[in-house]
């Protein structure tokens, strides 16, 4: 069973849209694990059926005992969040403003406040509607993503690949290059770089890419909409080359992604040339998979 | 010589984690005794944010001579071991801890 993480560094490159692709292309073989969770998209795409549906817990929230507390106020003065307003005479714990540190907890006097883990959303197992298996999450409001959440998502993605017997688990992976994205990188076999030729996308790519560098994870790049901008184009070619990462495919900018999605389609359910491209593109990933 | 590594179990025929930060357990072997010791890190694991340094920070307490994992630590977690005199070799992907052993023995890892 081989790992492939899709990262884009940048937001807005077409990540999750070539990600969904992928993983219609790769059909029963695959199972999919939506690691995105901030800005989860993928379901729209591969409309899961959201048949298993599990609690996520995550950090930590500050409760204040009424019974036990003074009204010193020390609590509300030294949280840095201002989180502990005084409303109609109680002090009390604002939970979208609490980060879970826990320094109210040192200070109180009277050990009137104690911390309990918060949930922050659910982990869903889904069928999809290629007759794949999709690990994904939604977050409650104000929660974050975190390298915890992606591992458990990932953790149960490749579970369930051992189990059904699956070749791959396509990950969609996370914007940036913080801690839900080193988190996704571990243990993956192969990362697909989705890039377009603008300053910040080249500028993610590079910062992505010594990420990945230090993990030692071979790597191709897809430069999609490559012909908004022929010169960036050309630098991010010349990028891949210096860096030995497998220049994967070249998708010209297409109105057509985004009628596929406005149809809850991926691009490569349409009649279209990106659909040849990707294919394409998904056959050099298996080959390289198999390769080393 | 003290030789750890990222594991997901606890014996010699566990499988190796690639993970440095969230490994589920660190398994130190001593060469001199022959014993195995076991370090559950799964309150790292739990941890939201931080794992790589929170684990780095446990290796200073275990203060191994060597340590064979996957991936290898994230930048950040790296830099905190920097002060740490201790050889990290990497790539154990998928061995068990005796297979892992071995190819350090052999000088089939890559020291980073």
């Amino acid at each position: 069973m081989k790992e492939i993480v899709v990262l884009s560094g940048k937001g807005g490159t077409g990540k999750t849209s070539i990600t969904a692709s992928l993983a219609v292309l790769a059909g029963s073989e695959a199972v999919v694990a939506d690691c995105d969770v901030d800005a989860a998209n993928m379901h729209l795409l591969m409309q899961p059926d959201f048949a298993l549906s599990s609690e996520f817990y995550s950090g930590e929230l500050a409760i204040i005992d009424q019974n036990a507390c003074t009204q010193c106020g020390v609590c509300s003065e030294k949280c840095r969040f201002g989180a502990i307003p005084f409303i109609n005479n109680i002090f009390i714990v604002n939970p979208l403003s609490c980060e879970g540190c826990g320094y109210c907890q040192k200070v109180c006097p009277t050990e009137a406040i104690s911390m309990k883990s918060r949930k922050s959303g659910y982990v869903y197992i889904s069928n999809t509607k290629v007759n794949s298996t999709m690990v994904h999450a939604r977050l409650d409001i104000g929660a974050e993503n975190s390298g915890k959440l992606v591992a458990k998502v990932k953790n149960e993605a490749k579970e369930l690949a051992k189990q059904q017997n699956k070749s791959f688990v396509i990950v969609d992976g996370s914007p940036g290059i913080g801690c839900p994205v080193v988190s996704s990188l571990s243990g993956a076999n192969y990362v697909v770089l989705v890039t377009e030729p603008t300053v910040s996308g080249l500028h993610d790519l590079e910062r992505i890419y010594s990420v990945i560098k230090r993990f030692r994870i071979n790597a191709g790049c897809i430069i999609n909409k490559f012909d908004i901008n022929p010169k960036k184009t050309d630098e991010i070619i010349e990028f891949l080359r210096k860096e030995n990462i497998t220049h994967l495919s070249n998708i010209p900018f297409d109105i057509r992604f985004t009628k596929a999605m406005t149809e809850a389609k991926t691009i490569v359910e349409l009649e279209t040339l990106p659909k040849y491209l990707i294919k394409d593109a998904w056959f050099k990933i298996k080959d390289e998979l198999t390769n080393n | 010589m003290k030789i750890a590594f990222t594991s997901t179990g606890k014996t010699w025929d566990s499988i190796m984690d690639s993970r440095f930060g969230r490994t589920e357990f660190i398994v130190v072997y001593n060469e001199e005794t022959k014993e195995l010791e076991v370090v559950d890190n799964s309150a790292v694991k739990n941890e939201a944010h931080g794992a790589g340094t929170a684990t780095a920070q446990k290796m200073y307490e275990i203060k191994p001579n060597v340590l064979i994992t996957g991936n290898g630590p994230g930048e950040t977690a790296a830099t905190a071991l920097k002060n740490l005199n201790m050889k990290i070799y990497v790539d154990a992907h998928n061995l068990t801890l005796e297979q892992a052993y071995e190819s350090y023995r052999n000088g089939a890892l890559t020291e980073i």
